[in-house]
């Protein structure tokens, strides 16, 4: 019996092994994307975007249309695609450093405007691809390249909740979660209901995902599982923040 | 991918009921399978991955073919194939 890698088929199969490091959580939230668009067999009309940082490393991870651009300008590339196509799905992919930190603007303005966008924003806790420095997601206490004695609120101010800030300021159309990859199913279901979201033009849907870096973290499997298990959730609540409301008829 | 990518070292598990097959040309060696099997089932294997760094290996006797492992595997370095019944997630 000949065995085959069971990947998703939207997945560019030629280009595995994938860029990142050993661990790394992207390689689970694109998993987990791949069989979304495979199981809604929307693969001919995805256009993905992916931003700076380690995130640019999935710039040839599908077979499917994929455009690269800067600090969190994914946001508003990905809203300039829509608004020319209609009939495309986009999803604009970038860490917590891009979309929060230097390109934060462009999140709040398309959030503000409910762009019909789909932003799946993955949350490290550090800036993973320069070394592991704090990142405006870096949990307080927690030790990074520029805070080895953990973060000090006093100093250094508490971090972002994201999608506690998406749902506060968008429309009621808008659908907010946040996943983690250890709830990989659920992870799942919040891709495929933002996606479905987008489909139905109701507005701007936001995904962030608790993800793991054993790289900058310097920790071994079980540590990386403790702190994306139990660790962020107690910083981070795993959940739907906002479900638009469904009119029938 | 590269055809190296593509050789599976697969074993019987579960009785025989299932195959277990690692592909080393995709394997990093993160560990993350091995930690979250709820059986234990996994050590690590002479085999060597992609980066240089040990694969896994299934022991037959504890492995329940549940796939645990090939959903958390963030290379799609695992694959579990029954040989009964449904092969859903």
């Amino acid at each position: 019996m000949d065995i085959q890698p069971k990947m998703p088929k939207s997945w560019n199969a030629a280009t595995k092994p994938h860029k990142f490091c050993p661990g790394c959580g992207h390689g689970l939230i694109l998993k987990a994307l791949g069989q979304v668009i495979d199981e809604m067999g929307i693969q001919d009309r995805v256009v993905f975007g992916c931003d700076i940082g380690c995130s640019l490393l999935s710039w040839d991870f599908f077979n499917v249309d994929t455009v690269q651009t800067h600090h969190g300008r994914t946001t508003p590339v990905m809203v300039g695609i829509k608004k020319a196509r209609p009939d495309r799905i986009v999803i604009a992919y970038m860490g917590d450093g891009g979309g929060y930190a230097i390109g934060s603007q462009h999140l709040v303005n398309a959030a503000t405007r409910d762009d019909k966008i789909t932003v799946i924003l993955v949350n490290n806790t550090v800036y993973a691809m320069t070394g592991g420095q704090m990142a405006p997601t870096t949990m307080p206490g927690q030790k990074t390249e520029t805070t080895p004695f953990g973060r000090d609120v006093e100093q250094a101010g508490y971090p972002m909740m994201g999608p506690e800030m998406v749902a506060a300021i968008t429309q009621e159309g808008a659908y907010v979660a946040r996943g983690s990859v250890a709830k990989f199913r659920k992870l799942k279901e919040y891709i495929r209901k933002a996606l479905e979201n987008q489909i139905a033009m109701r507005g701007f849907s936001f995904v962030e995902a608790l993800s793991t870096c054993p790289t900058n973290w310097r920790t071994n499997a079980e540590k990386t599982w403790e702190f994306v298990e139990k660790i962020m959730p107690e910083q981070y609540p795993l959940g739907e923040l906002k479900v638009p409301v469904i009119k029938e008829g | 991918m590269k055809k190296a990518a593509l050789k599976a070292i697969s074993k019987d598990v579960h009785k025989g009921k299932a195959v277990f097959s690692i592909f080393p040309g995709l394997c990093k060696g993160c560990g993350l399978c091995r930690e979250k099997c709820p059986e234990g089932a996994l050590s690590w294997s002479e085999e060597l991955g992609v980066y240089g760094t040990p694969t896994v290996i299934p022991d037959p006797e504890k492995c329940k073919a549940c796939r645990t492992c090939e959903r958390v595997c963030p290379d799609c370095a695992i694959a579990i194939t029954r040989k009964t019944g449904e092969d859903k997630d």
